[in-house]
């Protein structure tokens, strides 16, 4: 049992917290909105500046240029960048399909993406859902039929984040409509650029637009795009998932989220006074203090057993559940903090705290539904961890 | 960060596991609750022979040396079984007197508490139930060189098995004092018992003019006030400790229960709804353990942190509780019987609730301590 992190992760926690001081503009107070071309430029700069350091594919093998960090210090790295509400941190092409490729792609593949990758250049998007396969993943449609040496693909793809940025995507689809839903399916990349491939823009509740829906008519894929066996694409796939299901981002931004409250009722400029002087608020702060320190550890715990090498799947679950919940709590209760100004929108005149809460509020609604429905993840922990019986 | 056992914690957790199944099982936790104070005293000669009571004790003092997360990897199973048994009033009082006490007193005491001829429990709470040293009001006046002590201590678990309570009072010059009061057969302590939701024995204990040697006297003034946060901080996370294996055993019993239930030709538990009930239920134990074991971690003989042990006594004063009454919920109407078990669990729960402050007390304190 020991409660502290290793001098060599807190020196890495403190050069990348001065990088980020560097890099970030003074007044940055995040999130960043990848629409805007500032901020997408922004994500670039900073994507560059960690793969020069040699911190974006940290978590890569020595071969593929990495240096076999740990997964503990993976999440002081994810959490320190979402702490500071950083854009640049590549998801998709580092944490996802990097990996994916490692295990399951050719040679090839493995030299023409993976330097590029770890090198920040190329934008990876990633196709799973569908518009009618959602939580049922397995039910997708997207079709690819073979045509000498290529697929022809034909489908569509939804909640596609960063898809209008994107050079690359990978993409599941189906090969053999006649076997069962599970055994059909494809693991492709397909370049963002081909014809027949359409990016349709998706505004999300909050007014941003993060993710789309990608059209594809008639797109023509070499076969030597094909990661993995044909047919044996759901295995490749799920591996992605695994990198995908952590909490550690949501604990961190309610840790941020819940800093900033706590700053602003001890502000003396503050235009909320009630907020100071009344004893309900700081009783609350203190709850939800101890409920984003309970979250940030069962983070640490998934990382803690992810380094002995287990496969925690039932705790990733469930730091995924607590950590997107607590979230929510807290930007709920810094915008009834707030009041009136509460739901006052970002660029409104007289807002408080510039109108971020309520706009985020709005924004991480999708924290429970992505990357598997919290009521998915319960599932998961009820049948995985408690050993309940499916039905 | 080390979220795994130490050897000598597997070592610990396996050997009371064995014990208490025997030990405290069902049944005994019953006969105390109707009242059988020989079950208490034959469960605790056993501890005692053990060597839990010296567990944290210095080895300078006739202990097992051990840190407060050893002490608490014991108290998971403690709470676990719902030991109805001092542990964690004898733990909590010896630390506070190795902490604070003086040299002599440490030699008297120390090595007898460690063998069992003394157990100590704290008596801090008074008529307005508050664990805040503040609300002190039991007088103690100076006569020679004994104190005179007069007033009421409400609360104080296992009074009618303890030999001595840990107590605070206020002198003459309205200074607290720590000190420890022999109460054992004692002229001038008189016994209130109450009947409390634990289970085991609580008591009021009335002091009429009870002369106690200054000697006795931990801590006085501002070093008292310290003494007495610091045993609310100690006791909190024991009881947290306690809490988490209380409630790890209720999800196991809870998972156990609606894996076997069967309607509609199926297990209950293979239904969603009561499968997010589960889910919930082992978030919240989860999350507890990892509290109490990082607020465990950060008592050591210089101190602690104020923040992480006031965490864990919120989340599991609130979140044990909470999953106690859900549990209830995923066992139906065979779980609102008297005769199953599972309401013992839920009346512990509810009373370790409010020992050591609750969780209001404690999210002020945290408030405090994130400069609110």
């Amino acid at each position: 049992m020991r409660f502290d992190f290793t001098p060599e992760e807190k020196n890495f926690k403190s050069q990348l917290s001065s990088f980020l001081d560097d890099v970030l503009p003074d007044d940055w107070h995040g999130p960043a909105d990848e629409s805007r071309d500032d901020h997408w430029d922004l994500n670039q700069d900073i994507k560059k500046g960690l793969a020069e350091r040699g911190w974006l594919v940290m978590s890569w093998p020595k071969e593929y240029g990495g240096s076999d960090s740990s997964p503990m210090m993976n999440t002081i790295f994810a959490e320190e960048m979402a702490y500071r509400r950083a854009p640049g941190h590549d998801r998709f092409g580092t944490r996802m399909f990097g990996p994916t490729l490692m295990r399951f792609g050719t040679e090839e593949q493995r030299t023409k993406y993976l330097g590029s990758i770890a090198r920040g250049e190329i934008q990876w998007c990633q196709g799973y859902s569908e518009p009618n396969s959602g939580s049922d993943l397995a039910s997708l449609q997207a079709r690819a039929v073979e045509d000498g040496d290529d697929f022809i693909v034909t489908g569509a793809k939804i909640w596609t984040s960063l898809a209008h940025r994107a050079d690359m995507m990978f993409m599941l689809v189906r090969t053999d409509p006649e076997a069962r839903p599970h055994k059909g399916i494809s693991l492709i990349i397909v370049d963002m650029k081909s014809p027949g491939v359409e990016v349709q823009p998706i505004v999300n509740m909050a007014g941003v637009h993060s993710f789309n829906q990608v059209i594809f008519d008639q797109v023509r894929v070499p076969k030597s795009n094909l990661v993995g066996d044909l047919n044996d694409g759901w295995r490749a796939g799920m591996t992605v998932l695994n990198f995908e299901r952590s909490g550690i981002d949501y604990a961190a931004w309610a840790r941020a989220a819940l800093e900033e409250l706590v700053d602003y009722v001890n502000n003396d400029d503050a235009e909320v006074t009630a907020a100071k002087s009344d004893p309900t608020v700081r009783i609350k702060l203190a709850e939800l203090h101890m409920e984003v320190e309970a979250v940030r550890l069962m983070c640490y715990d998934v990382s803690y057993r992810q380094g002995k090498g287990e496969i925690p799947s039932a705790e990733a679950s469930m730091s995924k559940v607590a950590a997107s919940e607590v979230y929510l709590k807290v930007l709920d209760y810094g915008v009834e903090i707030l009041g009136m100004y509460g739901v006052l929108e970002p660029g409104s005149n007289q807002a408080e705290l510039q109108g971020r809460f309520f706009k985020m509020r709005l924004f991480y609604t999708s924290g429970p539904i992505l990357a598997g429905t919290n009521e998915i993840q319960k599932n998961i922990i009820a049948q995985r961890g408690l050993g309940l019986p499916r039905k | 960060m080390d979220f795994g056992l130490t050897e000598t914690q597997e070592l610990i957790k396996a050997s009371a596991r064995e014990f208490l199944e025997e030990k405290s099982d069902p049944a005994i936790v019953r006969a105390v609750a109707e009242g059988d104070s020989d079950a208490i005293d034959a469960l605790w000669k056993d501890i005692v022979e053990l060597g839990w009571p010296s567990l944290t004790i210095s080895e300078e003092h006739g202990g097992a040396g051990l840190s407060f997360s050893d002490l608490a990897v014991l108290l998971e199973e403690l709470g676990a079984s719902l030991a109805p048994t001092p542990l964690v009033e004898s733990s909590i009082s010896s630390w506070i007197l190795e902490r604070f006490g003086s040299d002599s007193l440490k030699s008297e005491l120390l090595p007898k508490i460690a063998n069992g001829e003394v157990l100590i429990t704290p008596a801090i709470v008074e008529r307005d139930a508050s664990w805040d040293p503040e609300s002190t009001k039991v007088a103690a006046t100076r006569s020679g060189s004994n104190l005179v002590i007069t007033g009421e201590k409400r609360f104080v678990a296992f009074a009618a098995q303890a030999t001595h309570a840990l107590t605070l009072v206020r002198t003459d010059n309205g200074e607290p004092a720590l000190v420890v009061v022999p109460i054992w057969k004692a002229d001038g302590v008189e016994q209130t018992p109450l009947s409390h939701a634990s289970g085991v024995p609580v008591s009021s204990l009335s002091f009429n003019e009870l002369e106690v040697a200054e000697s006795n006297i931990i801590a006085t003034g501002e070093l008292a006030t310290q003494a007495v946060d610091e045993l609310v901080a100690a006791g909190g996370v024991a009881r947290s400790a306690q809490l988490a294996g209380l409630g790890r055993a209720v999800v196991d019993a809870a998972v156990e229960y609606t894996a076997n239930r069967e309607q509609f030709g199926v297990p209950v538990g293979s239904f969603q709804a009561v499968q997010h009930h589960l889910a919930n239920m082992a978030i919240a134990a989860k999350q507890v353990n990892h509290l109490v074991h990082a607020a465990a971690w950060s008592f050591s003989r210089d101190g602690y942190s104020v923040d992480t042990a006031a965490q864990a006594k919120i989340a599991a004063s609130d979140k044990i509780a909470e999953l106690c009454w859900t549990a209830h919920q995923c066992h139906g109407a065979i779980g609102f019987t008297w005769e199953h078990d599972l309401h013992l669990y839920t009346r512990r729960a509810m009373a370790w609730k409010t020992d050591y402050g609750d969780s209001a007390f404690h999210k002020s304190k945290l408030a405090n301590a994130m400069g609110l």
